[in-house]
């Protein structure tokens, strides 16, 4: 508390200090940026699927979206949550189909539903990321043109993310950045947001691991490779690897005293950089699957040290509530 | 411990006030009533840098008292007419305190019988002359209402909840129980889960006899959906529910049930479908069973329901939890020690207070 505290005033007093990391240089160097790169990016990605339906011309430009994608996916709070906008930018996992069911309904259906605005009141399992891969990396044949709804899919992607990007810009950052002062009672104190972003960063560590890495691994007895993120596009190991790197550049954002933390990513992204498996197809060999599983254990290792190491630091936690509820 | 001491009150006159009050109620019998302490509309446990607490917040959200717990409290009973609290250790719970809310001073300390556990909730009678507690037989969590006499709180009897692990229980008209038999079985030492993939939930309506009315359960596909928290609308009960199956599939964790038909679940929009992260903490409803609020503190979300269990709102909040309606809104609370009144368009601050409100806040109103 004190040192949270006697940090509040440093800031306050000394803004212009370069040596200070806290959330002002998260807001500023890392969540503006990576966001506008988002809408840049997707922006493209729209433009291109306007002007041809040419797979060789798409599929550059759906990695750049989804790279950008993965700058900023782990910011899961403020404009992104709004309306769902980053669920139906990344509807996964979805282990009933749900996405690919609707989406078939949109192929061969009204083209009416395309037109942007009804296309943004389609179900979000249908919309985004995942929903242009089954178009662009279509397991199956598919049973009509897929140019327009690629086109319309692209397009209210670039929406969504040109949304998000207008309300950090236009008002959310002064939101954050005002934390603490009256009349703002998204955040009551300063260290409200540093709480946010620290929430985020465990959040997506169980992510990865719960998710990313944890369905393809499944069971020893039983892996599912098939269950891994984006495998059609063969993103799955880089999804791991990108999301890590946003994380270790937000750690930095936010304070230089992390040191344990910062050498668990290093640790989670050599293990990443060194695994030969973009799809993570190895779950279902042995030799393969314990590697992955070190990698998970690693992710694992580090959500604790930034539960352990971290959270002091910032001078924060999980939420009473959250942490243990009944 | 359990020594009965007011925490210092914020204001000089409610000093006086306080002092006045608890001298009065040492002397003094019959017991005063809520009124008499300033009418106030919730109970809310917390924990302050020094240990745990029950408050009792007007429904501005400021104190009017508070009383130390022995230990992390959970829900809380409000006496109909006296100004007596009952409350309630998290499970596995071995305490219960009786709270003189004028006073402070513990009354009775409840301790459930050999081989029973409490489960975090309990409610009086409507004529105050009962106390029921939600509990577990401690190996295999057989669920089990105790019944205790208000007079000197002893255990009169008990009834079988008519399922595993019941958390939440309220009071219908006419005497009639609900029952939310979580269905999980828990570890008698610990929390430890032993049944996720065998567990069934259930709603059971109990007659004022603990006879077994009717019951609802969740269709097969969703028997992992613990229902743990409820709430009463006119004619209907609104149910609340934790979800211990796959993250990934994205779950109703709001019901409906009329008893006598079906439980109706309420899924939210698909924009909000995982924003409680599959875990909704409490639930409140308004009087007039107009409108329902569903907290997740997982999620940091309050979602607001119509009647007919539409989402209509959801608004977010760090480490939302605590949920009780008051006229024809709500008020909700946070791990940070704020209160919150809860508009379709967003939250409006109440008070702040320095400590972290905990799972849940009981209004006090008519019941």
């Amino acid at each position: 508390m004190i040192r949270s505290l006697a940090r509040s005033f440093a800031v306050t007093l000394c803004f212009a200090t370069p040596a200070w990391a806290d959330f002002p240089q998260a807001v500023s160097g890392h969540i503006l940026p990576g966001y506008a790169n988002l809408a840049e990016a997707t922006g493209t990605l729209a433009d291109t699927a306007t002007q041809t339906c040419d797979m060789a011309a798409l599929r550059p430009a759906y990695h750049a979206a989804f790279d950008a994608w993965m700058g900023v996916q782990h910011l899961r709070f403020g404009p992104s949550e709004v309306e769902g906008r980053g669920l139906s930018i990344a509807f996964w996992p979805d282990p009933k189909g749900s996405g690919a069911r609707a989406q078939m309904a949109l192929l061969t259906g009204d083209q009416a539903a395309l037109e942007p605005d009804m296309f943004a009141q389609q179900s979000i399992a249908a919309r985004g990321l995942f929903a242009l891969e089954r178009l662009l990396y279509p397991s199956a044949d598919l049973p009509a043109d897929p140019c327009p709804l690629i086109r319309a899919t692209a397009t209210d992607l670039a929406r969504t993310a040109q949304a998000i990007n207008a309300d950090w810009q236009n008002t959310y950052a002064q939101t954050v950045l005002t934390a603490g002062e009256a009349g703002n009672t998204t955040y009551l104190t300063r260290p409200e947001v540093r709480q946010a972003l620290f929430t985020q960063l465990v959040t997506a560590l169980e992510f990865t691991d719960d998710n990313r890495l944890g369905r393809p691994l499944a069971s020893f007895t039983q892996p599912r490779p098939e269950r891994a993120e984006a495998v059609a596009s063969g993103r799955s190991l880089r999804n791991i690897t990108l999301s890590l790197q946003a994380q270790r550049a937000l750690v930095l954002a936010l304070t230089p005293d992390a040191p344990l933390t910062i050498a668990g990513f290093d640790h989670a992204l050599a293990l990443a950089g060194a695994l030969d498996d973009p799809t993570l197809a190895g779950v279902a060999t042995p030799e393969g699957r314990l590697k992955i599983e070190i990698l998970q254990q690693t992710i694992e290792a580090l959500r604790d040290t930034v539960l352990a190491e971290l959270g002091p630091e910032l001078d924060v936690g999980i939420g009473f509530n959250a942490a243990d509820g009944d | 411990m359990l020594a009965s001491a007011l925490t210092p009150p914020m204001a000089i006159d409610m000093i006086a006030r306080r002092a006045f009050l608890a001298g009065l109620a040492a002397v003094s019998l019959p017991r005063m009533g809520w009124a008499d302490i300033g009418s106030p509309a919730f109970l809310a446990a917390g924990k302050t840098a020094s240990g745990f607490v029950l408050h009792g917040l007007t429904g501005d959200g400021e104190s009017l008292f508070s009383v130390p717990l022995p230990a992390r409290g959970h829900a809380a009973a409000g006496h109909p007419h006296q100004a007596i609290a009952v409350a309630f250790a998290r499970r596995p719970g071995t305490y219960g305190l009786v709270i003189d809310c004028a006073s402070g001073a513990i009354l009775h300390q409840l301790e459930p019988p050999q081989g029973r556990q409490f489960n975090g909730h309990g409610v009086f009678s409507a004529d105050g002359a009962l106390l029921m507690t939600s509990e577990v037989v401690s190996e295999g969590s057989a669920g089990r209402i105790g019944l205790w006499e208000t007079d000197t709180y002893r255990r009169v009897a008990e009834w079988d909840s008519g399922g595993i692990g019941p958390h939440d229980i309220k009071r219908l008209p006419g005497g009639r129980i609900v029952v939310a038999n979580g269905g999980i079985q828990t570890d008698p030492a610990d929390r430890t889960k032993l049944n996720l993939a065998t567990m069934r939930p259930n709603l059971t309506l109990l007659s004022s006899k603990g006879e077994v009315l009717d019951r609802a359960e969740l269709p097969t596909e969703l028997r992992q959906n613990s229902i743990r928290h409820l709430a009463l609308l006119p004619g209907k009960i609104a149910f609340a529910m934790q979800w211990e199956g796959d993250a990934a599939q994205p779950v109703p964790l709001l019901g409906l049930w009329a008893p006598g038909k079906g439980a109706v679940l309420c899924p939210p929009d698909d924009a909000f479908a995982f924003a409680m992260k599959g875990y909704a903490g409490s639930i409140a409803a308004t009087q007039d069973g107009k409108r329902i609020a569903l907290t997740s503190a997982p999620g940091g979300v309050v979602m607001l329901f119509d009647e007919m269990g539409h989402q209509t709102a959801c608004h977010t909040r760090a480490d939302l939890s605590g949920v009780a309606a008051i006229g024809g809104s709500f008020v909700v609370t946070d791990g940070s020690g704020t209160t919150w009144q809860v508009q379709e368009e967003g939250l409006a601050l109440l008070s702040r207070h320095t400590l972290a409100w905990d799972n849940h806040l009981v209004g006090l109103g008519p019941a």
